[in-house]
């Protein structure tokens, strides 16, 4: 079927809660990636940090794009970086830091690809300030095995542009990027932390806030507790304090859940998060940090995610207007104390933006919540989808591995256009996943 | 210096082409397809800074025309190191193969090495150079899978024996390796009873070993399997399906 090897691979997503059989590529050159067949589906994949499995499906071949990780162009005067599909955001900014340059949207995780980062069209620490990946995004190189090669941007081939990023991969594979770098103005943050009572008093710190990075995070057990977190804001500063090299063991779906049992519960949940309060009281309001470490909180600190172990996770994010966040935080923590959710933490962003493609855009608050996973874990996402529903809410497809598609056509404004454009563009639907299955974009 | 790296678009020979430009030495890469050498010869440019010119060659073409490396290398500093990570199998390699397969077996994996080596010598040995070759643990005796394969790559490290014996008093470096699994795209489909080794890790002690001349297993251990198989008794090895 293909040129090149293929074996068959269990996938799982991130949050452990899906796995799947089927045929895998490593494609490390050009010949290979084309493969003969090109009637055979197909999905591209990156790092496979995906929640969501967009990057798997059944009876399509996964390829994996791990070994098309070059740098191809630089322009030091336009500082933009032309790069293949595969780069990690670490090799990334292991070479731009040195050069005194630095991309400004970066998701949680180091090894997440550049290709995947523009499938899902994610965001970093401040979307408010800096918008979403897509937006540094100047050029792409898709290829579609009907198609070929197609370079696409705002100005050529905009429709393509516009479909792929936040296409979750199904127009076809990205091959390279040109990305929009910015200058550095400092090695180091100066990250502040607030600590809070509520949720509407973090909304309240983040509206005022003109910080770089900018970004809360809330104990979310149910119970008298509920709300209480700390404010992040963090500036970019000339400090001369000795900087530590970040230092982390690469993370994947499968060494996440080498635990057999979850260790998060009631219990555990509280504990955990009272500690981190106290911990932040303890702490001096201000700390100075790399880069590195400021936008990748989770390389060093593992914890969170591994002790949910086999059991997996469930998290979901939301988008919320400005007009309705304060009601949303009210009926989120109303929804929460009564079902006694089995939810462990809450996170907000300021958000700006414009939805495009199944991205998750707009302006307002990016909502995150993450569960635990016990026999309530489904009925309490069952009526989160009601009240982001209420809410006038977007939900995140990228984050929630179980959205149904009549939530998420309701919830994601651009769905509608995206599957009559994609209906247009490829006609047989080459680029399959279990996420464009679930979602009818077949 | 200049090193050229045969067949070093992926899998080891990309490992070794990163480690040398790596450590500022000026690459030539060649390999068969011009978009796969000529992504790598530019990361390699924009990462470490370094001037690297990639190659288009088909190892299976008989005799080899190496003007294009040639032309590359005037453009280059001194040759310093000819590294030939290059090597082919195939599922239907057993005895009584097909002739265009038995060729294509024994050019890749013997031929086309040994008539690099006999062009760039006079070159590497003014400059002290280095060769290194790679060979398999398939070597270690004749079977029936990989029949063509391991009879080329032994012919290799009979050549490379040759080789450093001839070039024993002239400061030329000849190293030839044996290699066990590697984590590269040959072995990707493969279960396979060891753990396979990284690439990067073989092109660390290539390059560690660059000054050095001599036949190495890489990874080490696997001169034990190497040498058990070699002793075994014909009654017990004609039995083994592997």
């Amino acid at each position: 079927m293909t040129n090149g090897i293929v074996r068959k691979t269990c996938f799982t997503t991130f949050d452990g809660t899906l796995s799947l059989s089927t045929t895998h590529q490593r494609p490390d050159r050009f010949s290979h990636l084309e493969s003969p067949d090109t009637t055979a589906h197909r999905i591209p994949r990156g790092g496979g940090y995906s929640y969501s499995a967009s990057s798997f499906g059944e009876s399509s071949l996964v390829q994996e794009m791990t070994c098309f990780n070059r740098f191809l162009e630089f322009n030091p005067q336009q500082a933009t970086l032309k790069l293949e599909a595969g780069v990690s955001l670490i090799d990334l900014m292991e070479w731009a830091l040195p050069r005194k340059l630095y991309f400004p949207v970066l998701p949680g995780y180091p090894l997440i690809t550049v290709g995947g980062c523009v499938a899902a069209d994610v965001h970093g620490k401040n979307p408010y300030i800096d918008g979403t990946f897509a937006d540094w995004v100047n050029q792409l190189t898709v290829f579609h095995p009907q198609k070929g090669y197609q370079s696409c941007s705002r100005e050529v081939n905009p429709n393509l542009f516009a479909m792929t990023c936040g296409g979750f991969g199904l127009t076809g594979i990205i091959t390279d990027i040109t990305l929009q770098l910015a200058e550095l103005p400092s090695p180091a943050i100066a990250l502040s932390r607030k600590s809070v009572h509520s949720l509407e008093e973090a909304q309240f710190e983040l509206a005022s806030s003109n910080a770089d990075i900018a970004y809360s995070w809330h104990d979310a057990t149910a119970g008298g507790n509920f709300g209480a977190g700390i404010v992040y804001t963090g500036h970019w500063t000339e400090s001369t304090e000795q900087l530590k090299p970040m230092r982390f063991r690469p993370m994947t779906a499968s060494t996440r859940a080498k635990l057999p049992l979850s260790a998060w519960n009631r219990v555990s949940a509280r504990i955990a998060n009272s500690a981190i309060l106290l911990h932040n009281r303890l702490k001096s309001d201000v700390s100075v940090t790399g880069i590195l470490d400021a936008c990748f909180p989770f390389a060093s600190n593992v914890y969170f995610h591994k002790l949910f172990g086999k059991t997996g996770l469930r998290e979901s994010q939301f988008l919320v207007s400005e007009e309705n966040v304060g009601q949303c935080a009210q009926a989120l923590k109303e929804l929460i104390c009564e079902t006694s959710a089995p939810t462990m933490m809450l996170s907000l962003k300021r958000f700006k933006g414009t939805q495009k493609s199944l991205s998750m855009s707009g302006t307002g608050y990016l909502v995150a919540i993450d569960c635990y996973r016990n026999a309530g874990t489904d009925v309490f996402f069952q009526r989160l989808d009601q009240l982001i529903l209420e809410m006038g809410g977007q939900i995140n497809l990228s984050k929630d591995s179980r959205v149904p598609p009549e939530i998420a056509a309701l919830t994601v404004s651009g769905i509608t256009d995206f599957k009559n454009n994609l209906f247009e563009y490829d006609p047989e639907r080459i680029m399959r996943s279990e996420l464009s299955a679930r979602l009818g974009l077949l | 210096m200049t090193y050229i790296v045969v067949g070093g678009s992926s899998g080891l020979g990309r490992a070794l082409a990163e480690r040398f430009a790596a450590a500022g030495c000026e690459l030539i890469i060649v390999s068969r397809d011009i978009r796969d050498t000529a992504p790598l010869a530019a990361h390699l440019a924009i990462k470490y800074e370094v001037k690297v010119s990639p190659v288009a060659m088909d190892m299976n073409s008989s005799p080899l025309s190496l003007d294009a490396i040639d032309e590359a290398l005037d453009d280059h500093s001194p040759l310093k190191g000819l590294l030939m990570p290059i090597g082919i199998n195939s599922d239907d390699d057993v005895v009584g193969l097909g002739a265009a397969t038995l060729l294509r077996i024994s050019r890749i994996n013997y031929l086309s090495p040994c008539q690099l080596i006999n062009h760039y010598l006079p070159a590497l040995e003014k400059s002290s150079g280095v060769i290194v070759g790679f060979s398999s643990v398939a070597t270690a005796r004749g079977r029936s899978k990989n029949a063509a394969y391991a009879a080329a790559k032994s012919a290799l490290e009979s050549y490379f024996e040759s080789l450093t014996h001839h070039t024993a008093d002239t400061g030329l470096s000849c190293q030839h390796y044996i290699l066990g699994y590697l984590d590269t795209n040959l072995a990707f489909a493969q279960d396979l009873p060891f753990p396979k080794a990284s690439p990067e890790r073989v092109a660390d002690v290539v390059y560690a070993r660059r000054f050095s001349s001599g036949r190495q297993f890489c990874p080490r251990p696997w001169y034990i399997p190497y040498r058990i198989v070699q002793l075994l008794p014909w009654p017990i090895f004609k039995r083994l399906a592997f």
